[in-house]
């Protein structure tokens, strides 16, 4: 008997005027899957996060997450819901510190109370403690330099250390499933495997965590996916392991344009 | 009945006013994405070269009205069309790339330097001015509506103009530039047109436009106001918001919608003429709320 | 050891802020020429460009501290009422600047903090104005009229709360334009609040305490406007402090997470829509307040006093000041409300003068005078 999988999107669908962008995609996703989103430039896996992330709403289809149905849902909502995400061009804010910038991703966990922020100082000064406490353990694996930067503006940091930024902001709130779009984009070779262990790391110490992942390194699909879906003009085009896909024809057709 | 046809054919010429004022904010927003909010007071400016042009011939002793007339034109319109073409080259272009408010806030302040430019240098400018009665006097009375020839005049040149700067746009070489830049920038560059000498030649051409709406408003009421472009600017730029910025066609629609819509106030409410500013701005901030990219929505292919 | 140290230093910082600032402003405030206005304006451009380039500058702001800041200013201002305490001229624009500042404040948290642009702030200040004309002649206490002020204008700016929501930058920006217009005109049509005559206003009065009455207190004359001088202090030292500890918390964090990124902001659970109705709330009750007080002071109240053109002002002087920089704020707020009445023969030009200056800066320094920096922590170990 297998466990209730953890998301489940069922014929999800997106169309911006007569251009159907996202086309009836159904996908599930175990707990503490690695799952990746591959296919060629505009074939919808962007427009997938978007949809799931509720920055679009679905034309059509429905999206279910641990107990919850979050079709339709806001952004805000899918964020409470544990659901968290990078975006394929770096969204940091650029002129607050990268302190600044995880504490936005740590949103839920911060007392807004206008008693709490305006009077109770100390209180408030214990609470920034604990959050840069909990931001600088998770730079130490990503990129322990940046920790001790920790109060400098993110416009001052090169774009590799800004990616990686990014990502911290995205697991300082816990999620239960975790969105990274092109998460490699810019970075050699070493530095996307560096990223890619460190993200194992991440996942072996929080313990559930899932991820989505949509990258065009091939090498990145192999090594730390447990399972692949291909996207073709908004469709699945097939589904299953890395070596299962890779070796599937259409993909090959679709993606590699072999014959 | 006739006083409708009084009220239809004031709705028309404000009108037409509000579309040449929007088609100038049309034009910029096609152009380079910004919003130039000194265009009111380049209406203004316009308004008072074409006094200034008249006290002059009318000093060198030219008493016909044709020529005088030709003379408020075109002084009004040519030099808007420069200072059109040095604002946009001083205040817009080196602002560009910055933030949106940025960009807002320099020509609001350019435009703010223009009005108290005229009210504190142009003999009297601080009070109202006379405008002359250029145009022949004939009227017809039909019933109690009187049509008056210089309305129907304006009200032919202003449309010949508007007709005039849509194939300016749709047939000549100069129309196809802009429109390519209106479209993609980058791809215009790479196509070998000259950015900056079309940009500054949209802005020379929207402040023309909107200097001969300033005229037409002088000779419409008779008299300008050192601040009377203020309002004008704001009412020409909600109704290119509610046709839809970068939209040619849009311009003119809104410009027409706002004036039908004021003319609608006045009729229903004559009580409260006095309140018809306070109705239009409401109309602006409702309009905003109700479609707040306006009524066209974004315009993807028919920009400019 | 280190704790009583480190007060020392940071008294030590105050002063040499303080010190300097003061006696400059006194000589701004008491020259009574052009030429000697002049002559101190000049000593003010030395002594910053000197405190800048030594590094004494960045290192007083520094060591001082937020509550020496606040300490700094207060004890300045204190001293400035004393020093001009039977000067009704001065008094009343040391009082005018520092309303002005209030009104200010109101519009930072709303365009420097959320990104929420307002020009019509002249617009919310008559609000207030005309609140306190209209209740203080009741027998409400002019404590509760003045926070009735501030209500009401954000109860008034809450009708653009829909279109602002609804729209950004350039739209949003015109629905406040927009309403600035349609509110004077509004008040000069509509008779029943005096036209465009306006109506006039009762001194403020707290606890049988008449603020317009001349008295004799510590074997000095004291001017009336010098008491409203005191509470515009005590206003704007309030107002200092809410912005300041707004900005530097989870509330201001929020807010720069709505200004910078409203699609991140979402994506991270930031309720955009609740953080911009807030600080525009809160903003315009800033300003209303500040109006309120302003008509209280002035004894009366007309349409002519919130033109688009002095919305403008406002916004500029935000500008100039320095987007994000509470003291650059500050000092803006003083040099263009007071510069132009101690320069009589710019009065007359005063709005041109101004809109070139704010023109110039912005095609130079499109980032504003003084650029904007990260807030440092406000945990324990930056306290």
């Amino acid at each position: 008997m297998t466990p209730a999988p953890l998301l489940v999107c069922a014929d999800l669908t997106r169309s911006f005027g007569g251009l159907v962008a996202l086309d009836g995609l159904s996908v599930e996703l175990k707990q503490g899957e690695i799952l990746g989103l591959i296919g060629p430039n505009g074939s919808g896996k962007t427009t997938f996060f978007n949809v799931l992330t509720g920055l679009y709403p679905a034309t059509r289809g429905e999206v279910r997450f641990g107990g919850l149905t979050l079709t339709g849902a806001r952004p805000q909502a899918v964020y409470r819901a544990g659901i968290t995400r990078t975006f394929q061009r770096s969204r940091l804010c650029l002129e607050l510190s990268i302190f600044d910038n995880l504490a936005v991703g740590a949103h839920q966990q911060l007392d807004h109370g206008l008693y709490f922020n305006l009077l109770r100082r100390r209180a408030l000064a214990r609470q920034a403690d604990a959050t840069a406490t909990a931001a600088r353990e998770l730079l130490e694996i990503f990129d322990p330099p940046l920790a001790a930067r920790l109060f400098e503006p993110v416009a001052g940091i090169a774009m590799i250390g800004r990616r990686r930024v990014e990502i911290c902001r995205a697991l300082i709130s816990r999620p239960k499933l975790l969105l990274l779009d092109e998460p490699s984009a810019g970075m050699t070779a070493d530095e996307t495997a560096h990223l890619m262990d460190d993200l194992l790391e991440v996942r072996r110490r929080f313990g559930d965590l899932s991820i989505i992942l949509i990258e065009h390194e091939m090498s990145v699909i192999a090594r730390v996916t447990d399972r692949c879906v291909v996207l073709n003009y908004g469709k699945k085009l097939c589904e299953g392991t890395y070596a299962e896909v890779s070796t599937n024809t259409e993909v090959r057709q679709a993606y590699l344009g072999l014959a | 009945m006739d006083l409708l046809a009084q009220y239809l054919m004031n709705g028309v010429m404000l009108g037409l006013m509000y579309a040449l004022v929007a088609l100038g904010f049309t034009l910029f927003f096609g152009v380079l994405n910004v919003i130039q909010f000194a265009h009111g007071d380049v209406l203004t400016a316009g308004a008072f070269a074409g006094l200034a042009g008249y006290a002059l011939v009318v000093r060198a002793g030219v008493q016909a009205s044709l020529p005088q007339l030709l003379t408020v034109v075109l002084a009004a319109t040519l030099s808007m069309a420069v200072l059109g073409a040095v604002l946009g080259r001083t205040l817009v272009l080196p602002l560009k790339g910055a933030p949106a408010l940025n960009v807002l806030l320099a020509t609001l302040m350019g435009g703010t330097a223009l009005r108290e430019c005229i009210r504190l240098f142009y003999p009297g400018g601080s009070q109202p001015q006379r405008f002359p009665a250029l145009l022949p006097s004939t009227a017809w009375a039909l019933g109690r509506f009187t049509l008056r020839l210089d309305n129907l005049l304006m009200l032919a040149a202003g449309m010949a103009l508007v007709l005039g700067v849509s194939l300016l746009l749709q047939r000549t070489r100069t129309g196809l530039a802009i429109r390519a830049v209106a479209q993609d920038e980058e791809t215009a560059r790479t196509m070998g047109i000259d950015f900056r000498r079309v940009v500054l030649f949209t802005f020379a051409l929207g402040s023309a436009l909107a200097a001969f709406a300033g005229v037409m408003n002088g000779l419409y009421y008779n008299e300008v106001n050192f601040g009377s472009g203020l309002l004008l600017g704001v009412i020409g730029f909600s109704a290119a918001v509610v046709g839809g910025l970068g939209s040619l066609s849009g311009a003119v629609l809104g410009g027409f919608l706002f004036a039908g819509l004021q003319t609608l106030g006045a009729v229903v409410m004559p009580f409260a003429s006095a309140y018809k500013d306070v109705f239009a701005f409401g109309m602006v901030i409702l309009l905003l709320a109700w479609k707040p990219t306006g009524l066209i929505g974004e315009p993807l292919g028919e920009r400019v | 050891m280190t704790a009583a140290r480190a007060r020392v230093r940071s008294a030590l910082a105050t002063l040499v802020l303080a010190v300097p600032c003061t006696l400059l402003l006194y000589g701004f405030l008491a020259a009574e020429s052009e030429g000697k206005v002049a002559l101190v304006l000049a000593g003010a451009t030395l002594a910053a460009a000197l405190g800048w380039r030594t590094g004494l500058l960045g290192w007083a702001v520094r060591a001082s501290g937020q509550g020496g800041l606040a300490l700094g200013f207060a004890l300045s201002g204190l001293a400035l009422v004393a020093a001009f305490h039977e000067d009704p001229f001065v008094l009343l624009l040391l009082a005018r600047a520092l309303i002005a500042l209030v009104a200010c404040l109101g519009l930072h948290v709303q365009l420097a903090d959320a990104g929420v642009p307002n020009f019509a702030g002249a617009a919310f200040f008559g609000v207030g104005g005309y609140t306190a004309a209209v209740l203080g002649k009741g027998a409400l206490p002019h404590a509760v009229v003045l926070l009735a002020c501030g209500a009401l204008a954000a109860a008034v700016g809450s009708v653009l709360l829909l279109p602002l929501l609804r729209t950004r930058g350039h739209y949003a920006a015109l629905i406040t334009i927009a309403f600035g217009l349609l509110f004077r005109t509004f008040f000069e049509v509509n008779e029943s609040l005096g036209g465009p005559q306006g109506l006039k206003l009762g001194g403020l009065e707290v606890l049988g305490f008449h603020f317009n009455d001349d008295r004799h207190v510590l074997g000095l004359e004291w001017s009336g406007y010098a008491f409203y001088a005191l509470a515009a202090l005590a206003l704007a030292l309030a107002a200092l402090s809410l912005v300041r500890r707004l900005e530097r918390s989870w509330l201001g964090l929020a807010l720069d997470a709505v200004r910078l990124d409203e699609t991140a902001a979402a994506c991270f659970g930031v309720e955009v829509a609740r953080w911009k109705i807030g600080a525009f709330t809160l903003g315009n009750a800033l300003i209303g307040v500040a109006g309120g007080l302003s008509a209280m002071m002035v004894g009366f109240i007309a349409p002519n006093n919130f033109t688009f053109q002095e919305s403008l002002v406002l916004v500029s002087i935000l500008l100039l000041g320095g987007l994000g920089n509470l003291a650059g704020l500050a000092v803006a707020t003083l040099i263009v409300v007071c510069l132009p009445e101690k320069l009589q023969p710019i009065q007359e030009y005063r709005y041109l003068l101004f809109s070139v200056l704010v023109v110039l800066v912005l095609v130079l320094r499109p980032a504003g005078l003084v650029r904007r920096t990260a807030r440092r922590s406000f945990g324990s170990a930056a306290a």
